[in-house]
């Protein structure tokens, strides 16, 4: 019992006790589950969504929130991947570029709703349509392809057995916990978060703090895009469609609130994992794949109420 | 109210306590932070449910249970709550039946009717308010007399205000002080509960004093004596409840200000501070005395860089410029904001979080905190403020109204200032809580910090400060050392209008 109690408070452990139970479940009813090929297999299917979670969950914690991640990861795939091919840029130059794009369709965004005061929901709503636009001029609707063949074989390479796009994100976990818990500007980005006048007063550059974490979910998404991209082994101009729904569930399931100042990115982590958990359970275990999306959405209202609870326990 | 108690999870909040109201009394109800005051009367509101507590509660020797508010204002109990909670939109007599809109009953209200009740019930209670009136038109005493007029809707025989002065100016103050005299007349019986002595001497008949969740003291009007008074509320007596000045002022200028001017956020060719300039030399407390809205707050917030403003500000000698927080904070000014709740703390933070957010650079290396660095730091102003917490990594919104206010304090003394402005330092904050933050001011005095001071506390302000600058309507009305200060020639300062020449 007191045993119990003690992980009740951490934190996470509104995320991890379901995570395992779920885990548990799904392996006594399918053994194959939890295979080798089978976690691999969920490991890659998560890391692209999660390269942006990891951006996503900053931009959350301090406040705001980016709707066009899906969006502009396609952009920046299509840019890329088109001036590579039709450009023939050399491939270097074309992921940079690719990044470049990302990360000024965030700056727009961090401009735009920080500096202008036009609500993020709304900018964010608007970048979504116009790099989705832009994206489908630029490739008149077509995929590119080839790409380099050195980009596809980056994409087709199995690091650890997993992908590169697992590795980076897992990289970017890992740098993305510590910089928060751990450096200056993550206290400024939780200050800001938690109440923006208390972290003013404080002599925090707020508006730079918020911006900054726009730009940075902006080159995140750039870059989940770009490594589907070498992976497909095409510059497929549907990338990311959808994707900024799977990356707030992941990030809000993984305790981050809505509100700003609470969260961290190892809680997304877990968040993203129990989604795909869940996904990849109902495959093994043969129900309708459809039901899928169903769980996802009970999933992530009982991870919030849950931590609502953890949190009300807490206190009194 | 007879030997009541009340357990919440884990904390006694009451025992045993009995208290005895006498019919057409005034009866003050006072004690700390936490004393159990509000839970009383939210038993004897209601709030808490008979069978929720122990214990029973009286009528006219008559036992009654309330099981709901709703049930309290049947059997002719009347609460004003802390917070003021008008409905914007509304009038002020719809407001006053809020919920009772109709005698009748059905679904259609009269408001001919309605308003000729709100005018009937303003009238006989002497209340001068214009039942059509829209409330949010009206100031924060008027809406008071507006939550008054409300719990009175019903004609309760006994009217509960809880800190009902808390936002009060001292002139609405004695606004509702004369209401409450003449609810008084009319045979009504007030409990009043109040952080502040001198309302207690002014109005109580007697009182009772809280402490812990029993009953700590009884006095009668005749015995009123304020040193014993304070002595039951914190259980101990406190010799200097204003710490003397042991420490000189030093000659050096630390802090100058030329013609300060902070247009109004909203009206144009209007101004909330007007032409003020002062200066304040190493260790001096300088008070800034003024009505709410006298330009105070602005006159502070200006200069820490939150509000636009003209004039130039120097700080030992040397001009700066203070177009955002972050620049007055780099040239050595500290604010302590008004409302810790609204712009004081971090909720999401622990307290060693709070208090070392000010200064990151003191606690990290290449950007990369040292949190062994971080607790010690913030160990050394818990036990400096004597912060009463479990430990620096407790959560602040667990912690009392006086140790939240503590935790401000050494939040903007972390980067070390050298000049300090304190809005409303004490407010919300319990007296043995009070006394502490004065002997922190006197030793920050002492270490050659100037000091600014706002307080609506005259009592505080006049014993604290070593100087005096008084404002009305956004312009200096008066300044004078401690010498020349009593509480007549700083309310007189501060009633005065904008035409009085400038005493400067």
């Amino acid at each position: 019992m007191k045993f119990l109690r003690k992980i009740w408070t951490i934190p996470e452990a509104g995320i991890l006790v379901p995570l395992l139970v779920f885990t548990l479940v799904f392996y006594c009813i399918n053994p194959t589950f939890l295979g080798s090929n089978s976690v691999a297999a969920m490991l890659r299917a998560m890391a692209f969504v999660g390269v942006i979670a990891v951006g996503q969950t900053w931009l959350m914690i301090v406040g705001g929130i980016d709707l066009s991640v899906g969006s502009v990861a396609g952009l920046c795939a299509i840019v890329s991947s088109w001036l590579m091919k039709v450009q023939g840029w050399p491939m270097e130059a074309g992921l940079a570029a690719g990044l470049a794009v990302g990360l000024l369709a965030g700056l727009i965004n961090g401009l735009i709703s920080v500096h202008f005061g036009i609500p993020a929901f709304i900018a964010t709503l608007g970048m979504l349509y116009v790099a989705r636009g832009l994206n489908y001029l630029l490739c008149k609707g077509y995929p590119i392809y080839p790409i380099p063949d050195s980009l596809k074989t980056l994409g087709r390479a199995e690091p650890l057995g997993l992908s590169w796009a697992f590795v980076v994100f897992a990289l970017l976990v890992v740098i993305g916990d510590f910089c928060l818990r751990r450096t200056t500007w993550g206290r400024m980005v939780y200050a800001t978060g938690g109440n923006v006048e208390v972290a003013r007063i404080a002599g925090i550059d707020t508006t730079k703090v918020q911006i900054s974490c726009y730009v940075l979910t902006g080159g995140m998404a750039a870059l989940a895009g770009m490594l589907l991209m070498s992976q497909l082994n095409v510059g497929q101009p549907e990338i990311g469609v959808g994707w900024e729904l799977d990356v707030i569930a992941g990030v809000v399931i993984g305790g981050v609130s809505l509100f700003g100042g609470v969260g961290t990115a190892i809680g997304t982590f877990l968040g993203l994992l129990i989604m795909q958990v869940v996904r990849s359970g109902l495959v093994v275990t043969g129900v309708n794949t459809h039901w899928q999306t169903v769980a996802v959405g009970v999933i992530m209202v009982s991870a919030v109420g849950v931590d609502l609870l953890r949190r009300r326990t807490k206190i009194s | 109210m007879r030997r009541i108690s009340k357990t919440f999870p884990g904390v006694r909040a009451l025992s045993e306590v009995t208290i005895q109201v006498k019919q057409n009394n005034i009866h003050a109800l006072i004690g700390e932070n936490g004393a159990g005051k509000s839970t009383l009367m939210k038993i004897l509101d209601g709030v808490y449910p008979a069978g929720s507590f122990e214990g029973q509660i009286l009528l006219r020797d008559r036992v009654v249970h309330l099981s709901s508010p709703f049930d309290a204002r049947k059997q002719g109990i009347g609460y004003v709550p802390q917070e003021i909670s008008v409905i914007e939109g509304l009038t002020v007599a719809e407001n006053i039946f809020v919920g009772l809109w109709n005698e009748g009953g059905g679904g259609i209200v009269s408001f001919k009717k309605l308003f000729a009740r709100a005018a009937e019930l303003l009238d006989s209670m002497k209340l001068q308010l214009d039942p059509h009136r829209q409330v949010v038109t009206l100031n924060a005493s008027q809406r008071q007399l507006v939550m008054i007029a409300r719990a009175l809707a019903t004609r309760p025989s006994v009217l509960i205000l809880d800190e009902a002065t808390a936002c009060l100016t001292l002139d609405e103050t004695q606004n509702l002080f004369r209401v409450v005299h003449h609810l008084r007349e009319l045979g009504l019986t007030t409990i009043f509960i109040t952080h502040k002595m001198s309302e207690l001497f002014e109005i109580a008949d007697h009182a009772t004093v809280l402490r812990d969740g029993t009953v700590a003291a009884e006095f009668e009007r005749a015995q009123f004596d304020e040193h014993e008074i304070v002595a039951a509320m914190v259980g101990r007596k406190i010799d200097n409840f204003y710490p003397a000045r042991d420490s000189a002022i030093g000659d050096q200028e630390v802090f100058r200000v030329e013609n300060l001017t902070v247009p109004h956020p909203h009206l144009a060719n209007r101004n909330v501070v007007e032409g003020v300039s002062f200066s304040v030399r190493r260790g001096e407390i300088l008070g800034l005395g003024g009505l709410v809205g006298s330009g105070r707050s602005e006159t502070v917030n200006a200069l820490y860089g939150r509000l636009p403003h003209s004039g130039r500000v120097f700080v030992e000698g040397r001009e700066i410029a203070v177009r955002t927080p972050r620049e007055a904070k780099a040239s050595g000014l500290g604010l302590l904001t008004e409302d810790r709740k609204l712009d004081g703390l971090l909720f999401n933070f622990s307290i060693q979080e709070n208090v070392t957010l000010h200064d990151l650079s003191q606690i990290s290396r290449w950007r990369v905190l040292d949190r062994a660095r971080e607790t010690a730091c913030a160990q050394h102003y818990l036990e400096r403020l004597s912060i009463r917490a479990p430990s620096v990594r407790t959560p602040v919104a667990n912690l009392s109204g006086g140790n939240k206010q503590k935790v401000v304090l050494a939040k903007v003394l972390f980067p070390k200032p050298r000049v300090l402005f304190l809005d409303e330092p004490t407010k919300g904050v319990d007296v043995g809580a009070k006394n502490e933050i004065y002997k922190l001011m006197m030793s920050l005095a002492a270490e050659g910090i100037a000091l600014v001071v706002i307080s609506s506390e005259l009592p505080e302000l006049l014993a604290l400060c070593d100087r005096f600058m008084v404002l009305a309507r956004g312009r200096i009305a008066d300044q004078f050392t401690r010498a020349e200060a009593n509480e007549q020639r700083l309310m007189l300062a501060a009633t005065s209008g904008a035409n009085k020449p400038l005493t400067n």
